[in-house]
């Protein structure tokens, strides 16, 4: 793997850190299978570009994205929690509308950032190779972004949200409104995927609307990845598990596709994720089996 | 003080599975006074305490709290007035969270829940003097999860987080039956202990009528939705098991007892 792909892989990582800290926050905290991201990953990259090219201050840009992610959250939690729509399907009603608000939001398929200013232009030219200075400024906004987190779930407010996914009928019983948690978590949740679409689409020059497909298998890979390589014990160690989860699994993908003998294109990718998903999440089972048939052999 | 006024709950309306569960219950229970509930199954005992707690909404009737109707508040609402603690040790904790983060959960209940950190050192201090008073050793195990504890650990904890915040009324349903004998006979003395020290208004829902006659001021039965039996005083006093029974037998008329579960204990 040359210099250029590895830090490649490393910002990808970073950029999808944010997904995997979104995915975190729905399917763990809330425990809420939330397919929405695939719709609010490519919302923020089209309202963050749509917004550059009218001129708009990229941190702005940014905000908006994130913004409007948030709405799409809300939207997903309103069809489960007020019309008591079964929550993966109803994510899957809003990425689907989300496929045709991003075309609106865009007026074309994509858009194109060559010449715009990014959140990342003022960082260019400061001495460090553009291939650092990308890694580098998302990390600073992840790095922000965990930080803000793990203490915002270590709030009285955020143990309520986690005691809603745990428990709901005993978070009840303690005051606990957990249509609101549910309500504000989602919001949380979709808000960071689209933050992430939003770098996205400035690192990389271009906002499409087909980027979001798989997604949510990425983020889901990472959060698998992280718990695995990191089982914390702490809530900071469990949003940096998602972080090194994310990176881990761009790497792991980068290798394999620079390995010219398993012969992978890149077209492959999202077939090697769905298996490395599956596999992560067969392996627990099958090794609790394993240990079950060895302890009845004694 | 609570006030119950002919409250009326009927699941699955207009479908053949159709049951009224709760026919018109008045009850008033003075300020401190702990009630023992008991009754067959399917007799609406659970039924009941939902309604209290808020689980389930009464569709007529009207349920008071210190004054304050609530019959239309929703559980978390009604959170602020009543504590709880269920028959399912699972289901009365959060099994994934830490005892302490479970502790500070209980300790907010009734409150506006801020951006203030859940855990702080003096709430830490202040948990830790709290699980102490338990006598189990729980108080070096505040960080373990709370499903690391067994059953009776967990009942334990529950009955102390229902006093951390400080409310008036204590609802226990079957809080004992998921336990071995030795454990039940535990949480049950820890049990007085706690209502007698805080003053509770309580309400314990049991299978077993020894239980029901042992513990608290006053029993009451509950009988296909309505309460067919309520006595307290002298008159409790002088009962036993046997007598219980007759006098239930009584009250439907000279109808047998098919329900071994209440013979029980």
């Amino acid at each position: 793997m040359s210099e250029i792909a590895f830090f490649g892989a490393v910002e990808i990582g970073l950029v999808y850190a944010l997904v995997a800290l979104g995915v975190y926050l729905s399917f763990r905290v809330l425990d809420f299978p939330d397919l929405t991201v695939d719709g609010s990953f490519p919302l923020g990259a089209a309202v963050c570009a749509t917004l550059l090219v009218a001129g708009v201050n990229p941190w702005l840009a940014s905000l908006a994205a994130a913004l409007a992610g948030a709405v799409a959250g809300l939207v997903t939690a309103t069809l489960n929690v007020r019309f008591k729509i079964l929550h993966l399907l109803a994510s899957i009603l809003t990425m689907i509308a989300l496929f045709s608000v991003n075309l609106r939001v865009m007026g074309r398929p994509n858009v194109a950032l060559l010449m715009q200013d990014t959140v990342l232009t003022p960082f260019y030219g400061l001495g460090l190779p553009d291939h650092m200075v990308r890694p580098l400024v998302v990390a600073v906004v992840v790095v922000a972004v965990v930080l803000l987190l793990a203490r915002f779930l270590g709030s009285e407010f955020g143990l309520a949200m986690r005691a809603t996914g745990v428990n709901a009928r005993m978070a009840r019983a303690q005051g606990v409104e957990t249509d609101f948690h549910i309500y504000t978590g989602m919001a949380l949740s979709n808000g960071l995927c689209a933050l992430a679409g939003a770098l996205f689409a400035q690192t990389n020059g271009f906002a499409d609307v087909t980027t979001g497909i798989g997604t949510i298998v990425v983020g889901l890979a990472a959060v698998i990845v992280g718990e695995t390589v990191l089982p914390a014990r702490t809530m900071l160690w469990a949003l940096v598990g998602c972080v090194v989860g994310s990176i881990l699994y761009r790497l792991a993908v980068q290798l394999a596709l620079s390995a010219d003998v398993i012969g992978l294109q890149a077209s492959d990718l999202n077939l090697v994720t769905a298996v490395l998903v599956a596999v992560a999440l067969i392996l627990p089972r099958v090794r609790l089996k394993a240990g079950r048939k060895t302890e009845a052999a004694r | 003080m609570i006030t119950v006024n002919g409250i009326h709950v009927t699941f699955g309306r207009g479908t053949p599975l159709e049951k009224h569960a709760l026919r018109g219950v008045d009850l008033t229970i003075p300020e401190g006074q702990f009630v023992t509930v008991i009754g067959s199954n399917g007799a609406g005992k659970s039924t009941f305490l939902g309604a209290l707690a808020g689980d389930v909404i009464a569709e007529s009737g009207s349920i008071a709290i210190d004054g304050t109707d609530v019959t239309r508040w929703a559980t978390p609402k009604r959170a602020s007035l009543v504590a709880r603690v269920f028959q399912d040790p699972m289901v009365g904790s959060c099994t994934a969270l830490t005892i302490e983060e479970n502790m500070a959960l209980a300790a907010a209940r009734g409150r506006k829940r801020g951006l203030g950190f859940a855990l702080s050192g003096d709430r830490r201090r202040h948990f830790r003097d709290r699980i102490a008073e338990l006598g189990l050793g729980l108080e070096n195990r505040l960080h373990d999860r709370m499903g690391l504890l067994s059953g009776g650990q967990r009942q334990a904890v529950s009955l102390l987080m229902a006093t951390l915040a400080g409310s008036k009324i204590l609802l226990l349903d079957e809080h004992t039956a998921a336990l071995d004998p030795g454990t039940a006979e535990f949480v049950l003395g820890l049990t007085r202990r706690i209502v007698q020290e805080n003053r509770l208004t309580t309400l314990m829902v049991t299978h077993s009528m020894r239980q029901a006659l042992d513990y608290g001021d006053r029993t009451v039965m509950l009988h296909e939705g309505r309460i067919v039996l309520d006595v307290s005083g002298e008159q409790r006093a002088g009962l036993d098991v046997p007598h219980l029974l007759a006098l239930f037998a009584r009250q439907r008329g000279g109808e047998e007892i098919a329900d071994d579960s209440l013979l029980i204990g």
